[in-house]
């Protein structure tokens, strides 16, 4: 697999060479430092981008296309990063030893006509294209309670940092909907592309210079952009007492979440230490959390904590019976004060270091691991993935334990069930 | 072994079966760093009632799923998930309507994993403590389910499609039945089913053929086969049980769930052919490039829609579940695609064209590759090779002769209405 970097002034262009894929996957992303009143226009420019260009008019024309050649896929995707919100444009296509001569070069062209050659007329996107999007929007923010899991994160996040891009919603807010009009969403579109941070990763199997010419050809952007901010969120201070909230819900199951943000550290911390701790906690299959509040005590059927590194979090998540409430908390807390006295084997150690390892191997499997893979480096700074096993296989128990006692328990929700 | 040349795809697929019945298949890959290992039963919640020494026996509903659970119980008290942990290697369970899996994926200690996942699932041990202490999990499980108003759509639908079939109820059985279940039920159960004609194993991945059919004889060579109960299956009619229904939930936009029940009876064809064929038919008529989706969308009726196809013995029963802020009218269109089926050879060629790309892109990826397979183990009882073939051979004829036979009328519709607050 061989990687390389090559700044196109306007843009970063990220090559990943390797014969593992028989696809060519294309992924063209947009960062920005996030705004919450700009969420929701950005995730229906996002939309209709997809759903008509000047080319082809209506979204079956496009999905026509896409069939012609041979299933290329094509979609967006939307996440927070940190500081950032990031809007990207992937296509997955198959290599054009298994289909014909320039299939590839006739889909990248598709990609290309999407991103800049978006179905506007007198510097507006469509009204019946734009009604669409946003009833489809609305519908789909009217239905977050319909997955409780998601719900109780999402309503935790704005109850732990209120001012935070911790507590946005990224499905956008249904009262952003009404403010878009195809005038102003036009001018968010062009802002976007001129403003944005952009990257573009192509992973498979291909010729350098071939990528290279034909991206160059078909992205065009016009500016360079230079990011200001970090992508790293400054949370490092709990709340003295943890705050308790609840919501009800008529769901049969109750779900808690819960906010622990981690004190100040150092880079080698963060990127070592950190990830064994939450895995030794609650990330590993067989963690701490598993044995004592599923299989001990029979509270629950899931429950495991997630990392953060951007946002300086670990986020534990449960499905519980709210009759069980007090004592699940009063389980978890005594969970995080045993690890943090140290109360964990050199064997839990040697499990999360394998986990850990597994998961390294397993990068290369995939090529969204891949890109994700290298576009974590090019946010964390850290160690190229193949030499991270090694310095992780390193990190002492000593290690671990200064940073689970940084871990403090702040905000608890409870979206309980009244079934 | 049996060497299954998986034709265009340049995949082989090799096979063997053991003198007890216990079939082999391996799948190896050599730009890989992951294996996927299935050790499975054809047994799952479809079975309601079988013989058992002399007598009829009736297990508690979701059965199959409560052993499942309990399989990870060992004598020697150390669970699988932290033996498997233990190289980094994550494993699971599950139960479905017609077998129970056991698995594990990783990239390390292969040989050590293989064993132990074959001797843990051939180590029943079940105590009165063990079995209730499941309970609550379980429950829990149900419950988390239970919470979904799509599950609920789902769960509904099936019982008005199906009066009696065994795929009207939940995997996982109600909190009602598994609070019967009892260690004897599970051994019952277990010492029927879990025999080594009626099991296979599938790895697919980065591993040493060889070594893994060593392992797979030593621990298994052995194992007795014993002839498999008297399975009692239910005599379900023809017509849907319910045609329409409307019920409520704690949603905000309408649902509907759709089931067209078609019999096998008279549909001159059968396995992969007809699943090819029923596929074809639906991806045309609802698929992302059709044109009623394309109405649809454009007259906002539609925001959400899944679609799939069941299998049963007898019937093969069509799935649609949508959202929509217009349920009847989404409805009608629904229905105007049933009253005149139509095919056009364009998009019939081009959704061939698309299937040929998507088998290729579907063997890059290991687990996609043995869901794939597994399914035709248990549908087919074998790997069609030829699937490529299969594909480009099909013809607009044979599926317009299949439309004419199916009774597009036995449909059950259900309705799911938000709650008036």
């Amino acid at each position: 697999m061989q990687y390389i970097k090559k700044d196109m002034a306007s843009y970063n262009l990220h090559l990943i060479n390797t014969n593992k894929y028989k696809t060519i996957t294309v992924k063209v992303m947009f960062h920005t430092p996030i705004k919450k009143e700009e969420i929701t226009i950005r995730n229906v420019l996002s939309d209709i981008l997809l759903l008509s260009t000047k080319k082809y008019p209506n979204k079956r024309d496009m999905i026509i296309e896409s069939e012609n050649l041979y299933a290329a896929d094509i979609y967006n995707n939307t996440q927070r990063l940190g500081n950032y919100i990031s809007t990207s444009f992937i296509l997955q296509v198959l290599n054009d030893k298994y289909t014909e001569k320039d299939n590839l070069k006739k889909a990248v062209e598709f990609l290309s006509e999407i991103i800049f050659n978006p179905d506007i007329e007198d510097e507006k996107f469509k009204k019946n294209k734009l009604k669409i999007v946003k009833d489809n929007c609305e519908i789909a923010l009217s239905s977050i309670k319909e997955n409780p899991a998601n719900y109780s994160v999402i309503r935790l996040n704005e109850e732990f940092r209120k001012d935070s891009p911790i507590s946005y919603r990224m499905n956008g807010y249904k009262s952003d909907i009404e403010k878009i009009t195809e005038k102003n969403l036009y001018s968010y579109y062009k802002k976007m592309i001129d403003t944005n941070h952009v990257d573009i990763f192509v992973t498979g199997e291909f010729e350098n210079q071939e990528i290279i010419d034909l991206i160059r050809n078909y992205f065009k952007f016009r500016k360079i952009k230079k990011q200001r901010i970090p992508y790293f969120i400054d949370n490092t201070k709990p709340r003295k007492k943890a705050l308790t909230k609840k919501e009800t819900l008529s769901i049969s199951q109750s779900k808690l979440s819960i906010a622990c943000p981690i004190g100040k550290l150092s880079e080698y911390e963060r990127n070592y230490p950190l990830v064994l701790a939450n895995i030794i906690f609650g990330g590993g299959s067989d963690s701490i959390l598993f044995k004592k509040v599923r299989e001990e005590n029979s509270l629950c059927y899931v429950i495991y904590s997630s990392l953060n590194k951007l946002d300086n979090t670990i986020t534990i998540k449960a499905g519980i019976d709210k009759k069980n409430f007090t004592k699940t908390i009063e389980v978890i807390n005594k969970v995080l004060d045993q690890v943090q006295k140290g109360k964990f084997t050199n064997k839990d150690i040697q499990i999360a270091k394998k986990i850990y390892e597994n998961a390294i191997f397993s990068i290369e499997e995939d090529p969204h691991q891949i890109i994700n893979e290298y576009l974590t480096e090019q946010i964390i700074k850290f160690e190229n993935y193949k030499e991270r096993v090694s310095i992780m296989n390193k990190v002492t128990k000593r290690e671990i334990i200064k940073v689970l006692k940084k871990i403090k328990i702040d905000t608890i929700f409870l979206l309980e069930g009244e079934e | 072994m049996k060497e299954i040349e998986l034709l265009s795809l340049d995949k082989k697929v090799f096979f063997e079966k053991l003198k007890n019945g216990l079939e082999i298949y391996l799948v190896p890959y050599d730009n890989k760093e992951n294996y996927y290992i299935s050790y499975a039963t054809k047994f799952g919640s479809d079975v309601l009632k079988f013989d058992l020494d002399g007598d009829t026996y009736v297990p508690p509903l979701g059965i199959a799923h409560y052993l499942e659970h309990k399989m990870f119980e060992e004598p020697s008290g150390i669970d699988p998930f932290t033996f498997f942990s233990e190289s980094g290697t994550d494993a699971n369970a599950m139960t479905s309507y017609d077998s129970t899996q056991y698995i594990c994926y990783g990239t390390k200690e292969f040989n050590k994993n293989l064993r132990y996942l074959i001797k843990y699932v051939n180590t029943p041990y079940f105590t009165d403590e063990n079995v209730n202490k499941e309970k609550g999990i379980i429950t829990e499980e149900i419950k988390m389910y239970d919470s979904l108003p799509d599950y609920k759509l789902e769960m509904k639908l099936r019982e008005n499609i199906y009066k009696k079939l065994s795929r009207r109820y939940d995997i996982a059985g109600t909190e009602k039945e598994i609070n019967k279940i009892t260690k004897e039920d599970l051994y019952k159960c277990y010492n029927s089913f879990y025999l080594p004609n009626n099991m296979f194993i599938l790895i697919v991945g980065k591993f040493n053929m060889n070594e893994a059919i060593n392992i797979i004889k030593e621990e298994l060579e052995e194992k007795l086969e014993y002839k498999l109960p008297k399975i009692y299956t239910q005599k379900e009619q023809i017509e849907v049980n319910k045609k329409n229904e409307t019920i409520n939930a704690d949603i905000e936009t309408p649902k509907i769930g759709i089931g067209l029940k078609i019999s096998k009876k008279d549909l001159k064809i059968k396995g992969v052919e007809l699943d090819l064929y029923l596929s074809m038919l639906m991806t045309i008529l609802f698929g992302s490039s059709s044109l009623f989706r394309e109405k649809v969308r454009n007259d906002q009726l539609l925001n959400d829609i899944y679609m799939e196809w069941e299998n049963t013995e007898d019937f093969k029963t069509f799935y649609l579940f949508a959202t929509s802020k217009n349920p009847d009218k989404l409805i009608e269109e629904i229905n105007k695609e049933f009253d005149k089926v139509k095919i056009e050879e364009e998009h019939f060629n081009r959704i061939k064209k698309v299937w040929i790309a998507n088998e290729v892109k579907m063997i890059d990826n290991i687990e996609k590759t043995e869901y794939n397979l597994y399914d035709e183990i248990i549908n087919y009882g074998k790997i069609t090779p030829n699937r490529i073939e299969l594909i480009k051979k099909m013809n607009i004829d044979k599926l317009n002769k299949l439309i004419n036979i199916i009774d597009f009328s036995n449909k059950s519709i259900l309705k799911m209405l938000p709650t008036k607050k």
